[in-house]
């Protein structure tokens, strides 16, 4: 296999805050093959937001980059002087938001600020330039470029400033997209449209896209590859068929079956994951899941797992794994979901002094 | 059913055309509607006519002694009459605007070269520079301007224009500066700010392309409203003497020639005071109206 476009090693970082150091990434590791499409998952707060900004190198203050290694192309980015890595940002990699409203300038017109994404890496005439923006409106099916280049972004509907974000992250074909909840703030069958936008695109130009999003059904449709992330860690990592079918952590489990299905029958009832997401500046002891979690054992109130194979090509960071809670726990007839209620432990056993 | 193709067509012959309103076509609407600001541009655009006038001719001279006689009232060949050296008041008024416009006017140039590089830095980048500047400006606020501006005049030396809009530049560039950190400190913090650090902007194009774009609504209007204030500022220099320096004609001095003799002839005093008003207003409304039509928020 070719070397990876991005590699992410243990990844760290931290917010220095008033109540504490905020743990918001601990470890993370992952890798994104050229012209892959990678899911990242999980709730608000999970560190799925931070772990993309490290990779811009924009981790907004007070937060810092404490650890680990982001080889981009093969070069650590961490390393690199802060121009160089602002020279990568818009030419090989690329990033868009989730709300395109608030992330185009209201006072620019839009073929403009294309234009403009364009001309911070290329020396290049203006008139071509917006040109070209025309041509990128025109990639990503907006239609009537020509008019809605120069039309300021009020004027374009929902949808129509998304694509116009998109462009812009694709206006200097960069090698990789990070695109942060790019559907949440449309409806249903913009959504649609967009992912099937993106999926086109990674498609005709070979640009990787890495998804972020606490959304299960954008990753179905769209990744090949799904990592789940839970309180700033890698929790699961696997092929979304692998992960949608057989998921081995507790989380990802909770995760699938808390999302409606049209095929489920009546008698399951849909179930909400117990408790809240871990305090990160004081995360809980062994693994971070372990509080909310109906399968736990003793050993997870003390020794955090490490991120395991449990099957081809598909890695989980849990004592129990679902295959022995199923086995063992007839976690799939499982109503009750509170923590332990599968194994039933409710607390480590206390160590005796002679241990 | 018959009726209904008909009706199609209708509407395919009559597109609905949809008004392409650009924030600046917008807001030019909006000030046609405001009459009075209207009225005041009109105004403010004839006193520029006739301080441009000023330059090349007047009725008579502005300097000029005996043209007319001392304390003489209004007449058909003086419509203004003449003051206590019997120079025509008409022709001094018309430069006395030139003053006033040049000094307002460059004043706020002043202000603007001053104070928006240094509120862009500073509410962009916080830190050290931006105490540094908040220190300045409050020290700046503590001390009376009057003060600041009489030293600046005495070390500078008397008194040209260009000291003079200096001196009072120096005293009116704080506001300036705090309104253009205050808007680059929450503008940086937009999204489309982030998004523009995402395409690799620099520094330099985030600050001209994205901040300051952003803020020239509230940064035209306060460069619109701090001309007045530099023009009464120097009517009140001049009125004490420390303007403008005599012959050349100034509202303020002009004023302050007229107060001795306001009992037997107050057209002297008048005249460059009613002058004054009526610009200081004009300014005020056309700065109001710039505000109705550029600030979002006031949207009605």
């Amino acid at each position: 296999m070719s070397p990876p476009l991005l590699e992410v090693r243990d990844l760290q970082v931290r917010f220095l805050t008033e109540e504490g150091e905020v743990r918001a990434v601990e470890g993370v590791s992952f890798n994104l093959q050229e012209g892959e499409i990678l899911g990242i998952v999980g709730e608000s707060g999970c560190g799925k937001s931070m772990t993309a900004l490290s990779i811009m190198g924009l981790v907004p203050e007070p937060g810092r980059v404490t650890g680990g290694e982001i080889r981009f192309k093969g070069r650590d980015l961490l390393t690199l002087a802060p121009d160089e890595v602002r020279d990568l940002r818009g030419k090989d990699m690329a990033m868009i938001f989730q709300d395109p409203l608030s992330s185009l300038n209201p006072v620019l017109k839009t073929g403009f600020q294309i234009a403009e994404a364009m001309l911070a890496h290329r020396r290049s005439d203006k008139p071509r330039a917006l040109r070209q923006a025309v041509d990128l409106l025109r990639q990503v099916r907006v239609p009537a470029p020509e008019q809605r280049a120069r039309d300021y972004p009020f004027q374009l509907s929902g949808g129509m400033r998304q694509r116009a974000m998109i462009a812009m992250g694709l206006a200097n074909a960069p090698a990789m997209l990070i695109a942060d909840e790019p559907t949440t703030a449309l409806d249903v069958t913009v959504q649609a449209q967009i992912l099937g936008l993106l999926r086109t695109l990674n498609r005709e130009t070979g640009t990787a896209i890495i998804l972020i999003t606490h959304n299960l059904a954008v990753v179905a449709g769209l990744c090949s590859r799904v990592i789940v992330m839970y309180a700033g860690q890698v929790v699961e990592e696997g092929s979304v068929f692998d992960l949608f079918e057989r998921p081995q952590h507790p989380y990802t489990w909770l995760l699938l079956r808390s999302v409606p299905r049209l095929d489920r029958t009546r008698s399951e009832r849909l179930r909400s994951i117990e408790g809240l997401p871990p305090d990160l500046i004081a995360p809980p002891s062994g693994c971070r899941f372990h509080p909310r979690c109906p399968f736990r054992v003793e050993r997870c109130f003390t020794e955090p797992p490490p991120l395991q194979e449990v099957g081809p090509g598909q890695r989980a960071a849990c004592w129990v794994t679902m295959r022995r809670a199923l086995e063992e726990m007839d976690a799939a007839d499982l109503l009750d979901v509170r923590p332990g209620a599968g194994s039933g432990v409710h607390g480590p056993t206390p160590r005796s002094p002679g241990d | 059913m018959g009726t209904q193709p008909v009706a199609v067509t209708s509407l395919l012959a009559e597109p609905m055309v949809r008004r392409r309103a650009g924030l600046w076509t917008d807001a030019w609407r909006r000030l046609r509607r405001n009459r009075l600001a209207l009225a005041a541009a009109a105004y403010l655009l004839a006193l520029v006519g006739v301080a441009v006038l000023a330059a090349f001719w007047t009725p008579y001279s502005t300097t000029h002694q005996g043209v007319v006689l001392p304390y003489q009232g209004p007449t058909a060949a003086h419509p203004l009459g003449g003051d206590a050296l019997g120079r025509d008041v008409l022709s001094r008024l018309m430069g006395g605007a030139q003053i006033s416009l040049l000094v307002g006017v460059g004043t706020q140039v002043v202000v603007l070269v001053l104070g928006v590089p240094l509120g862009l830095l500073a509410g962009y980048f916080r830190g050290w520079l931006d105490a540094a500047l908040s220190l300045v400006i409050n020290i700046f606020y503590g001390v009376p301007d009057l003060l600041v501006a009489l030293i600046l005049i005495v070390l500078l030396g008397h008194s040209g224009l260009g000291q003079i809009i200096f001196a009072i530049a120096v005293t009116r560039w704080m506001d300036m500066a705090r309104l253009v950190r205050g808007q680059a400190m929450s503008l940086r913090e937009r999204e489309f700010v982030e998004a523009a650090r995402c395409c690799g902007s620099g520094t330099f194009k985030i600050l001209s392309r994205h901040l300051l774009p952003n803020a020239l609504g509230p940064i035209i209007v306060q460069a619109t409203l701090g001309i007045p204030q530099a023009i009464l500022f120097e009517a009140f220099l001049s009125f004490l003497g420390l303007g403008v320096q005599p012959p050349t004609p100034s509202w303020g001095s002009m004023a302050a020639d007229g107060v001795q003799a306001i009992r037997i002839s107050p057209h002297i005093v008048l005249a460059p005071t009613i002058a004054l008003s009526v610009t200081l207003m004009a300014f005020n409304f056309v700065g109001d109206g710039l505000r109705d039509a550029l600030d979002p928020r006031q949207r009605r």
